[in-house]
């Protein structure tokens, strides 16, 4: 017997390395991973110097853990392994609470808080300070507000935040939206506010700059399961959701141009819908630098919103105040160039920030 | 190359395992050499010149000393091999310790070299130097280069152990039943002798035993060794630190570093057993030990027997006057630290086991020997402190971390980041726990003692095997870059 199973044990494990050795041999690369939303690293370039400095070794170690045979599967077995095997209470700082998926925004970065305000502050200074522009700003909650500490989370401290973040921006307006948010305004698998939920948020944020939002919107739903970047990322089986979009008249006859790609684009991109993150509906995703035009407006207001990725999705709720929206970020446009892009009046001017970039801020420019 | 990367266990091991099952018996030991150079040059590509050097001043002074062993010069030849290998090691790895002291005490300038220090070079100038030590002592030199530097630079155990030492390998560089060469003066040419019968062969057993041996290792390594440096930075890096959080540090890094150095040699001795090699052991359950003095003879084994055996034996051992022997213990472990580092840390570290050695040789042994408890606490204690000093960057840091530990660091007792992290790696730090103990072992050896259980076992060795294989790459393709801590040595 014991004879038998040495033999069976070489057998097993040599089939076991030499199907997933060949599978790593001769499998084809893949370009871009839809679980994890990047670009997965390819074979490196063999040369002589790359080779000599060690560049193509560390990029082969990338390479070969990118590009390995069954790998999205293999991720989910070791998320499972963390959270179901050793008990762990996150893995990858992901972690399940009451059926939504977390991250650990965790520890408070006072210095990130500070590069933002810092930057903010500037472009106060340069551009807002001594126009007819009324500059307000407002902080939004990630959903670590709501989960973490309730379930035995590490958690910022958002009070100290929300007070550290104040004391750098002089000469704005702060609004307040924390307590208008909920848990449930949330995506469970991604880290975004869900549309249809926050529209009492945009209420409060237009109250707060003298406006009242009353329109009335319809409710639609995406086909496709919606899949948030912390499915991916967590690499667990865990249900899909719907993705909605508030719809109506004055939405669809709105102007909408990306100053990047020097073109018009819809309010809602219904290619991005069905692309790799479908979250990129409002408003086309990440762009620098976009204004919606309602022409149907019974005002010349405009407002200008320097924003994150959060801002994609309120900043359609606004339009029916508002003649011309702004959406700035900062992120992919230097906030020194801004002059060139926008005069500066009597706009109503709003700095909206997640907590998730406020505390990770080194991409604001 | 790391053995926990997928480079390693899927491309470069499977090739090699293949050729050197498939190539001749007279050929197999060329497999070893070539894929070992290709397995250092992999991490060190322009490095990898200064080993071979090495290794030709190895094989070279060997012949030397052997031919001139009765003689002066044999044992100047020895003294020349020594400095010279020594001086390569003290160059790449001390000598900006050594400036950086000397610009402290006398104010002055001189730049620091900043030389990469190459991967294994302890290890492996640790090996060339006890093979001519050894042949200086009697051994037969080995005439063959390539079996020479086979054994210097084998893959298992090149870069962090365990120090095979040349006596105990020799007669496995030969492969059993491979073609025995030798040169023939009448012919000019090496002509066949026969075939060797003694040597190296891996039977079924003992690349049985060595899979085992390696993926469980990996699996110390990657499933235990790694998330406990997880916790270990995580602790570094904290901003809510408490004295509670202090002590899951000094725990969870002694816990650290004994996986990680200890999956290491399993899985080199795991690798060495499926090539037919049998190194020595290199850690036996350190932390069940009763005595500091006996947690050496369990830690790091192969490094311990090699400071006995070619630095404090020959300085007199214990057969000299009292306090001779304390110096020779503090040269010892002075040296066993400053091996580890250059830094003052790593000499401290070293100096403090050696204090606490002779306090035990001379007072404490007798208590802690009929105190055995006393003395599992006494040693896990002891432990815990020598590793915090270890693992500091420099002693003000390893002084804060120990008053930290006993209440006076201005810390709170505990924290809710603290209990998280306990919460969270809880149960990793427990199987830890109970993996550094022979409890798993005894537990499965008393159950073999039943036919059927023992079966039952044979029968799920395999499905745990590929099972542990599994999440060992399931974690290894989700993680990133994972040196090895001894590769640092």
């Amino acid at each position: 017997m014991e004879k038998r199973m040495r033999y069976i044990t070489i057998i097993i494990m040599t089939v076991f390395l030499s199907v997933f050795a060949l599978l790593c041999w001769f499998k084809t690369s893949d370009e871009y991973s839809m679980m994890e939303r990047r670009y997965l690293k390819q074979f490196p370039n063999l040369t002589w110097e790359s080779v000599m400095s060690g560049r193509f070794m560390s990029e082969f170690e990338s390479y070969s853990q990118d590009q390995f045979p069954g790998r999205d599967f293999l991720r989910g077995v070791k998320s499972a392994t963390a959270l179901f095997v050793f008990g762990q209470k996150a893995n990858n700082d992901l972690y399940l609470a009451e059926g939504y998926i977390g991250k650990l925004e965790y520890p408070y970065d006072k210095q990130s808080i500070e590069h933002a305000t810092k930057v903010f502050q500037s472009v106060y200074d340069k551009y807002l300070e001594g126009t007819n522009c009324k500059v307000y700003y407002s902080i939004i909650p990630d959903k670590g507000y709501f989960l973490a500490e309730s379930n035995g989370y590490p958690s910022i401290d958002y009070e100290i935040l929300e007070q550290d973040f104040c004391a750098g921006m002089n000469g704005m307006v702060y609004i307040d939206i924390f307590d208008v948010m909920a848990l449930d305004d949330f995506y469970k698998t991604d880290t975004h506010w869900r549309q249809e939920k926050i529209v009492d948020v945009a209420e409060v944020l237009a109250g707060a700059m003298g406006k009242h939002l009353t329109a009335e919107y319809e409710l639609n739903a995406l086909e496709e399961s919606f899949y948030g970047v912390y499915y991916g990322q967590l690499g667990l089986p865990v249900q899909g959701e719907t993705l909605f979009y508030l719809n109506n008249d004055t939405l669809e006859n709105c102007y909408v141009y990306d100053y990047t790609d020097m073109q018009e684009i819809p309010v809602y991109d219904m290619d991005k819908a069905v692309g790799a993150d479908p979250y990129e509906l409002y408003l086309s995703g990440p762009l620098s630098l976009i204004t919606i035009e309602n022409s149907n407006a019974d005002t010349k207001d405009e407002l200008i919103i320097f924003r994150d990725s959060f801002g994609s999705s309120i900043a359609p709720l606004f339009v029916e105040d508002y003649a011309k929206i702004t959406l700035v970020d900062i992120r992919y446009l230097h906030s020194g160039y801004l002059g060139k892009y926008i005069d500066f009046k009597d706009q109503d001017v709003l700095f909206l920030y997640s907590t998730l970039v406020l505390n990770n801020s080194e991409t604001i420019k | 190359m790391l053995f926990s990367g997928i480079p390693f266990l899927y491309y470069f091991l499977p090739v090699v395992l293949l050729l050197y099952f498939v190539v001749p018996k007279c050929l197999k030991n060329c497999v070893l050499l070539i894929s070992s150079l290709f397995f250092y040059a992999w991490g060190e590509p322009k490095i990898v010149i200064i080993m071979i050097a090495s290794i030709l001043v190895g094989y070279v002074s060997g012949l030397l000393i052997e031919a001139f062993r009765h003689e002066k010069a044999g044992k100047l030849i020895l003294w020349i091999s020594v400095i010279l290998q020594l001086s390569c090691l003290i160059y790449f790895k001390y000598m900006d310790f050594f400036i950086e002291n000397f610009n402290r005490i006398t104010g002055m300038g001189i730049p620091l070299l900043k030389i990469a220090l190459p991967v294994g070079i302890s290890f492996y100038t640790f090996q060339i130097l006890s093979y001519t030590v050894d042949i200086y002592r009697g051994e037969i030199a080995q005439k063959n280069p390539i079996n020479l530097a086979t054994y210097i630079a084998m893959f298992p155990q090149l870069i962090a152990g365990p120090i095979v030492r040349y006596k105990d390998i020799a007669p496995q560089l030969n492969v059993k039943g491979a073609t025995c060469l030798q040169w023939n003066k009448q012919s000019q040419r090496k002509i066949s002798i026969g075939r060797w019968s003694e040597g190296r062969y891996a039977n079924a057993e003992d690349i049985a035993v060595g899979i085992r041996r390696f993926v469980f290792g990996l699996g110390k390594k990657v499933l235990l060794a790694n998330q406990l440096g997880e916790l270990c930075d995580i602790f570094k890096t904290s901003q809510d630190k408490s004295v509670l959080f202090f002590w899951v540090y000094a725990i969870a890094f002694a816990l650290h570093i004994y996986f990680d150095f200890s999956g290491y040699s399993d899985m080199a001795i795991g690798l060495g057993k499926i090539f037919g090699f049998h190194f020595m052991e290199n850690f036996n359950y350190p932390f069940v030990s009763g005595s500091v003095t006996e947690f050496w003879r369990r830690w790091h084994i192969s490094l311990g027997s090699w400071f006995r055996d070619y630095v404090y034996i020959p300085l007199g051992g214990n057969r000299v006057p009292k306090w001779r022997w304390f110096v020779n213990i503090f040269i010892v472990w002075m040296l066993t630290g400053f091996w580890h580092g250059a830094a003052w840390n790593f000499i401290i570290w070293g100096l403090f086991f050696a204090i606490l050695l002779m306090i035990e040789k001379l007072y404490f042994l007798k208590v802690i020997e009929k105190h055995k408890i006393l003395g599992h606490i006494y040693v896990c204690l002891a432990v815990l402190v020598s590793f915090v000093i270890f693992n500091a960057t420099d002693m003000r840091e390893a002084g804060q971390y120990l008053i930290s530990m006993i209440g006076f660091g201005g810390m709170p007792f505990s924290s809710a980041e603290t209990l998280f992290y306990i919460r969270n790696y809880g149960l990793i730090l427990l199987l830890s726990l109970i993996g550094a103990t022979p409890l798993a072992k005894m537990a499965v050896q008393s159950m073999s003692g039943k036919e059927k259980i023992k079966n039952i076992i044979l029968i799920l060795e395999p499905v745990i095997l590929v099972v542990l294989m599994m999440v060992i790459t399931a974690y290894l393709v989700d993680g990133s870059f994972n040196p090895f801590l001894y590769f640092r040595f």
